[in-house]
């Protein structure tokens, strides 16, 4: 029956359209224009009222250290950006210098900070390590505490002559010179040598900051696998 | 003790800083001068090269018996070297005359040597004195060994055992020119290997960074150590479990000794020098008296 009556031409109904006179309203809304409209304003009817609960119930003494270490441009948070910042001075070396050159200055730079470091073992410093004892009972710890030898140099330098010991300070500003600079120059060689993978072949993009597992300071690329062969 | 600063340098380290100096100003001539960057940077002391004539090196003992504390421009434990005239891996050596006798003495680097690390971490008693006899795990190339040699003096005797055959050469080759040091080149698993070669000893010390270490140092003693004898053992967490925290490794180590009949008595951990390194010393059988305590 369907069939036939289905053979059978019927009336097309058309749909109503926008009357001249109100066209400028714009189209007709028909129901399911409604429905969407209608959601729409619902959701952000919401939203306004979850935020005004929230300004209501604000903590006004709620405080986290990014709030001062970090701003917002804009009314939009901006992170810190953990870029390392290099000086002019490094800058320049980076633009100028070729980077074997500069690994060559870091690994000569290295075997002078072990030179210094074998003959400079800090005796009058204040140990940074931890020292612990073992006792079985209440007895052996009171009679460990009674003779602790620990934290005490284990010389002096008093009885030295004062060039003597101005030698030696200038020793460890040395040492400690070098260190700085060794850091500075490896650094300056990874972010060198990243760099030219960079340009380099093969198609790659940097990854964003939410597809990293362990965040990192430095921007991390991904390299697209190819086929060798 | 006040002598002269001797002119004896390691092979190794001859002339580094005085040959860097020379050169600087005539190759600042050319044209990249603009990219040193860094310059020479302060604080080079008066003279070049080290310990050269004419510095005055003051040295004076250590807590510890036969370890020394050399202070001149430099700042070094040192001990005596048995053998004058020679380094063993090129650390600098020092001469100090005392009473018209010259006598030589060698720097122990604590950044190549776990037991140095230890002795400057503040560690009270290592055991290891002149006449000592000691029985050396995980020699490697004789470093560490060489010390030890210097600082149990010709009365003492040290078996040094490695596995390794290549750094066994230059352990054979060290121990060439010290009549105390007696090279083992085995397996320390299995000290029934050279139970022939071995006898009494009265401190182990172990660096063998195996999982199993706690075990083989357990073997060695119920051969070698006597009762109440010592051991030291150097623990690198990272060789035993790199997952759990260092802490957690050493205090597992400490246990697995403990079930074996020994009694440890204190633990430092190598924090400058080395890292996630702990140093642990005490008692094999211990007699029921507890240790003597060192005098500071």
């Amino acid at each position: 029956m369907a069939s036939l009556r289905n053979a059978v031409r019927r009336r097309e109904h058309k749909e109503r359209s926008q009357p001249s006179e109100r066209a400028r309203f714009g189209l007709l809304e028909k129901h399911k224009d409604y429905v969407l409209r209608a959601k729409d304003f619902h959701r952000k009817e919401k939203t306004i009222q979850t935020l005004q609960e929230k300004a209501l119930t604000k903590n006004p003494d709620e405080f986290y250290h990014r709030m001062i270490s970090t701003k917002t441009v804009n009314g939009v948070h901006r992170p810190k950006s953990l870029a390392k910042q290099y000086t002019q001075e490094e800058l320049l070396l980076m633009k100028t210098q070729d980077v074997k050159y500069i690994l060559c200055k870091a690994q000569s730079e290295q075997k002078k900070v072990d030179r210094l470091q074998a003959v400079l073992h800090g005796l009058d410093k204040a140990r940074e390590n931890q020292h612990s004892y073992f006792a079985e009972n209440g007895d052996e710890v009171n009679e460990m505490r009674g003779n602790l030898t620990n934290g005490e140099a284990p010389s002096s330098s008093s009885d030295l002559p004062l060039e003597v010991n101005r030698d030696r300070e200038a020793a460890y500003n040395e040492l400690a010179q070098r260190k700085e600079r060794l850091e500075k120059l490896k650094s300056m060689v990874i972010t060198m040598s990243m760099q030219k993978e960079i340009m380099g072949k093969g198609r790659k993009r940097k990854m964003k900051s939410d597809e990293l597992v362990t965040p990192s300071s430095m921007p991390v690329f991904k390299w697209r696998n190819e086929r060798k062969k | 003790m006040r002598g002269r600063g001797g002119g004896g340098r390691g092979g190794r380290d001859g002339g580094g800083r005085g040959r860097g100096r020379g050169r600087g100003g005539g190759r600042d001539g050319g044209g990249r001068s603009g990219g040193r960057g860094f310059g020479r940077g302060g604080g080079r002391g008066g003279r070049g090269g080290g310990m050269k004539g004419g510095a005055k090196v003051s040295l004076e003992p250590h807590r510890h018996e036969g370890i020394f504390i050399a202070k001149a421009k430099d700042d070094a434990l040192v001990t005596r070297n048995l053998v004058p005239g020679e380094s063993v891996y090129g650390e600098k050596r020092i001469t100090v005359e005392a009473d018209g006798e010259k006598v030589e003495y060698r720097v122990w680097n604590p950044f190549r040597s776990k037991l140095a690390a230890a002795v400057l971490g503040g560690v009270d008693n290592i055991w290891i004195k002149p006449g000592s006899r000691v029985l050396y795990l995980g020699a490697a190339s004789g470093t560490t060994v060489s010390h030890v040699s210097d600082v149990i003096g010709p009365t003492g005797i040290v078996y040094a055992v490695e596995f390794s055959h290549r750094c066994g050469r230059d352990l054979v080759n060290m121990a060439k020119k010290r009549t105390n040091v007696i090279p083992i080149i085995e397996d320390a698993r299995h000290p029934a290997r050279y139970r022939m070669l071995v006898g009494m000893v009265d401190v182990i010390f172990a660096d063998v960074a195996q999982p199993d270490q706690a075990r083989i140092i357990a073997l060695n003693a119920h051969s070698f150590l006597k009762a109440d004898g010592k051991f030291v053992m150097s623990i690198k967490a990272n060789c035993i479990d790199s997952t759990a925290p260092p802490e957690a490794v050493f205090a597992q180590e400490v246990a697995k000794l403990q079930q074996e009949k020994f009694k440890p008595y204190e633990q430092v951990t190598l924090e400058p020098f080395e890292r996630d390194h702990a140093c642990v010393v005490g008692a094999y059988r211990a007699s029921k008296k507890p240790k003597a305590p060192s005098a500071a």
